[in-house]
């Protein structure tokens, strides 16, 4: 259960005190925030940022305004941290799917953290680590998420725009496949037959995959509604089910709703069977 | 079944050798048009712009089933043997983003709406289906009391050159929906493709002047009689998959049928269904700003009603929960309360919701499950029809796109989160405004929220805002000398002459007695021509309550009675604790001659119109105004459906006999 938070005013309704900090992550999100390169400017010139290790020197542990967390609460210290941060914050918003859903580091939650961690390490006593990888809201009250693996720039830009000017930021959790259809992009899971998340997806990256002739890969985690068992009932008429299950074991695979399938198929995917990885495959 | 053939003799059909294609294009080109027809992108026919005749899918057939599409090859002198391809028509005369308003230069706060550009286009390529599609939408878009503008302009530039199937697809339905495969009426060009090239029918004068600039030969009866067994082919392969007789009765009549629940277990509610389908019309208001929120726009996008967002209204309170209730309200809408709002079928029958669901649910399935002939008719627990005299009250002065400018002439603080704006203005459309009806308030950078009037003045309106979000947080902090951009007066208003000559009882909780103070004002402008007056009042505890000091004042009279109650207070308070319903059960009125007005959070009104049912009063007289989510405020976002009602436009206020049991069961 989140943690009750007593949450400090607003320092100023004018300027406020923006920090951004990391738990487990990849940094990944953060860079979204540098890459708003037409904005960050004008932006910096409205907010005061106070902590942002990955762009400034100026250190703060609070007063936030907004606190921008990435990453997955992975570690006793990060499980002490995110306490003090809550407290020490107005808005708190997860960036990323490690913030919002315990990310990739989360597939360890099905599996013997003390084998893995001997199978990594030569000596895993000097590794102090949970046995679990969760996202923020497990462990302290949310107030926004972005999500996503990394996050949008244009989702990150509205939320900060939102907040400046005071209305409620558009970040829509309907699934990929409106935006898809906006888009006038065909659909790569009934044409092409290929797996495809979209369906039960968040938008949010403006349907990149499916642009590119891609299945979705549900980065940006289950949507509103997400039907995930009833696509997956789908995708087992013509798939191996532990394919299926596998296709949902990513990014946001602790996600409840991703989590269901990967439960039903009879638990956590087994290692990967490099044979079976496509040739057009990065890994 | 008409054949469009058979009113134009073959004689004064041309013949367009296959090669001549190119010279349509150029004559439509010429015409000043952009050309827009079917393509084969990425595995599918879409249509999109054309350079030229070579673009076109030669060769190309399609296979389609439920939640799957293939292509295949064809005959490669045949350029239109796919079908339906994926792009529902919608895309060019409804686009899928459109923008909607600006924020004014130099005038800091106010709005202005987006002027519709015409843009002269051909399309080319459209089935029979199609175009019933495309009438549909229209009658759709063009429905009173004001159609949507950028529709009208992108449809009056549209020249359209239909194309015969020849073809059809395993889930295609045309021939059950009455809608083709044979060509009758919508195209200005019609096209029959045959050996060796094409039959042509021009079928209006702008269709006849591109014909004529081709000089082509007439048709010979050869290819005329090809093109009329082909037609005659597809119908026979299509059959009659979805028998509709009776169909939208026993559709209304199931709506807890056992298979509601079960194929929204199959439904992803992914809203692909919605978005290729050539009628549906929903879209939702985007908001973007700069970092100040001073220079914004707003546009609208395609939306469905699948989605969770398309039922919430502020506060996070939403109508359709579940994905049950969501299926429910597309299909039953689609194929059956679409008849009460347009007169016709939202369905046209061309299958793409079938070939385009990733799981491949097939309406005509669920149709058959849930409204098959073997399924009961009756009772309709659903409201039948608009009941007579509902027509909208006659709003000649109202565009939905153009705003009018408010100035905030007084504030006055009615409670913690809720205030009143005195608004001047000499817009004659506002000042016209009617007991019930709400205005829709644009500020810069922020969502357009509803709201009620709260009192019509001969100088302008009253509006009461309750703080329950960003776009009313920002309205209660206005202060006077603000301006707003104000579109308005939408709804039907209160009936109140109609409780002329009778009694009147007035319920308001919370909030819902700012839509009631204009009746109040109304009666007591004209007492003598009501008889009794009551009033009761609820409200959450004493420091909720509104308008204090105008309800102390009308309660010191000896003309009317007024009853107050809060659900909770201290000892500072003196008057009643409970709710509202309590005020009625010790009332001594009896309802044969009363009329009601009843307005509050869902629960109360539903409480109370129990009681009131209760004391005599007719359903036909007893009056509630519903809030649901709108957005445009005319019956054209969708996003406010109740059965048959577009509550902005056939409400706000309905009587307990118009909503029947949509009032009281979750979910409709």
């Amino acid at each position: 259960m989140p943690a009750p938070a007593q949450r400090p005013v607003r320092t100023s309704p004018t300027r406020p005190r923006i920090g951004v900090v990391k738990l487990a992550s990849c940094d990944g999100c953060q860079l979204t925030l540098l890459d708003l390169e037409d904005e960050l400017l004008a932006i910096a010139e409205r907010v005061d940022i106070v902590e942002f290790a990955e762009a400034t020197s100026n250190r703060s542990s609070g007063p936030f305004d907004i606190l921008f967390v990435e990453g997955s609460v992975s570690t006793p210290e990060q499980a002490d941290e995110i306490i003090k941060l809550r407290a020490a914050t107005t808005t708190l918003v997860t960036i990323g799917a490690c913030a919002t859903s315990g990310g990739i580091q989360a597939l360890r939650n099905w599996t013997d953290h003390d084998a893995v961690r001997s199978m990594v390490y030569p000596d895993p006593s000097y590794v102090e680590s949970l046995a679990t990888a969760t996202p923020v809201a497990d462990h302290v009250s949310v107030d926004l998420e972005l999500r996503g693996c990394p996050i949008s720039p244009d989702q990150l830009r509205e939320l900060v725009t939102a907040v400046l000017v005071g209305r409620r930021p558009m970040l829509p959790d309907e699934a990929v496949c409106a935006e898809c259809k906006r888009r006038g992009i065909v659909c790569v899971a009934v044409a092409d037959g290929l797996t495809c998340l979209g369906p039960v997806t968040r938008t949010g990256c403006g349907a990149l995959c499916p642009a590119y002739g891609r299945g979705c890969y549900g980065c940006f985690g289950p949507r509103e509604s997400a039907n995930a068992p009833g696509l997956a009932g789908w995708l087992v008429q013509d798939r191996p089910p532990a394919e299926v299950a596998r296709s949902f074991a990513l990014f946001n695979a602790w996600s409840p709703a991703f989590r269901a399938v990967i439960d039903a198929s009879g638990g956590p995917p087994g290692p990967i069977d490099r044979a079976t990885i496509p040739e057009t495959s990065d890994a | 079944m008409i054949d469009a053939r058979t009113s134009i003799p073959p004689s004064r059909q041309a013949f367009l050798p296959r090669d001549g294609l190119g010279r349509l294009f150029t004559a439509l080109q010429a015409d000043g048009r952009e050309v827009i027809g079917p393509t084969v992108r990425d595995g599918a026919i879409v249509y999109e712009p054309l350079d030229d005749a070579t673009a076109l899918p030669y060769g190309v057939a399609a296979r389609s089933e439920p939640g799957r599409y293939r292509l295949e090859t064809g005959d490669p002198e045949r350029a239109f043997d796919y079908g339906v391809g994926l792009t529902p028509w919608k895309r060019v005369t409804f686009p899928p983003v459109v923008p909607l308003t600006t924020t004014v230069d130099d005038e800091p706060g106010l709005v202005q709406a987006v002027v519709p550009h015409r843009r002269a286009v051909a399309l080319i390529g459209v089935r029979a289906c199609e175009l019933a599609a495309i009438a549909t939408q229209d009658r759709v878009l063009r429905a009173g009391p004001a159609g949507d503008v950028d529709h009208a302009a992108r449809q009056s530039g549209t020249l359209v050159v239909a194309v015969e199937c020849a073809a059809a697809l395993s889930t295609c339905f045309c021939t059950s929906m009455g809608t083709g495969p044979e060509v009758e009426d919508g195209a200005d060009i019609v096209l029959s493709e045959v050996d060796g090239g094409f039959t042509v029918r021009a079928r209006t004068p702008d269709g006849e002047r591109v014909v004529d600039g081709l000089s082509l030969p007439a048709a010979g009866d050869e290819p005329v009689a090809q093109a009329t067994a082909q037609v005659a082919a597809v119908r026979a392969a299509i059959g009659d998959p979805l028998p509709t007789d009776g169909l939208a009765d026993r559709l209304r009549a199931n709506p807890d049928h056992p298979r509601w629940a079960e194929v929204a277990e199959r439904c992803l509610a992914c809203t692909n269904c919605t978005l290729v389908c050539p009628t549906c019309f929903c879209t939702s208001v985007t908001v973007a700003s700069d970092l100040d929120g001073v220079a914004a726009s707003t546009e609208r996008t395609w939306d469905s009603c699948f989605t969770l967002g398309f039922g919430r209204i502020a506060g996070d309170a939403n109508f359709r929960p579940k994905v049950a209730d969501r299926y429910r309200q597309w299909l039953t809408h689609k194929f059956s309360t679409w008849w009460d709002q347009f007169g016709s079928s939202g369905c046209v029958g061309c299958g793409r919701c079938i070939t385009w669901c990733p799981v491949g649910i097939d309406v005509r399935e669920e149709l058959l499950a849930i409204a098959g002939p073997t399924e009961p008719v009756g009772p309709i627990p659903w409201p039948i029809a608009p009941a007579d005299g509902h027509a909208p009250a006659p709003l000649a002065t109202v565009a939905p796109a153009r705003y009018a400018t408010v100035h905030v002439s007084a504030v006055r603080r009615e409670t913690a989160d809720t205030i009143t704006l005195r608004l001047a203005t000499a817009d004659t459309g506002l000042l016209a405004s009617r007991p019930g009806q709400f205005v829709m308030v644009a500020q810069a950078a922020q969502t357009v929220p509803p709201i009620s009037i709260s009192r019509i003045r001969p100088d302008g309106l009253e509006l009461t805002v309750r703080n329950v979000g960003p776009a009313t947080a920002a309205l209660t902090s206005l202060g006077p000398g603000a301006r707003l951009s104000v579109r308005g007066p939408f709804g039907r208003p209160w009936p109140v002459e109609s409780a002329q000559g009778g009694d009147v009882v007035i319920v308001g909780g919370g909030i819902g007695l700012a839509p009631l103070r204009p009746v109040i004002d109304a009666i007591m402008r004209e007492r003598h021509r009501y008889r009794a007056l009551y009033v009761y009042l609820g409200a959450r505890t004493p420091r909720d309550r509104l308008f204090v000091d105008e309800v102390q004042a009308i309660a010191g009279r000896t003309d009317l009675e007024v009853a107050e109650i809060v659900d909770r207070a201290g000892p500072e308070w003196f008057g009643r604790v409970g709710v509202v319903t309590q005020l009625l059960d010790q009332a001594t009125w009896t309802g044969e001659r009363t009329t009601a007005f009843i307005c509050g959070p869902d629960r109360m009104m539903q409480a109370t119109a129990r009681a009131i049912a209760a004391r005599g009063v007719a359903v036909d007289r007893t009056w509630v105004t519903l809030e649901r989510n709108m957005a445009c405020g005319v019956g054209l976002c969708g996003h406010c459906q109740l059965g048959p009602y577009f509550v902005c436009r056939d409400g706000p206020v309905f009587s307990l006999a118009e909503l029947g049991d949509t009032f009281t069961v979750e979910g409709r």
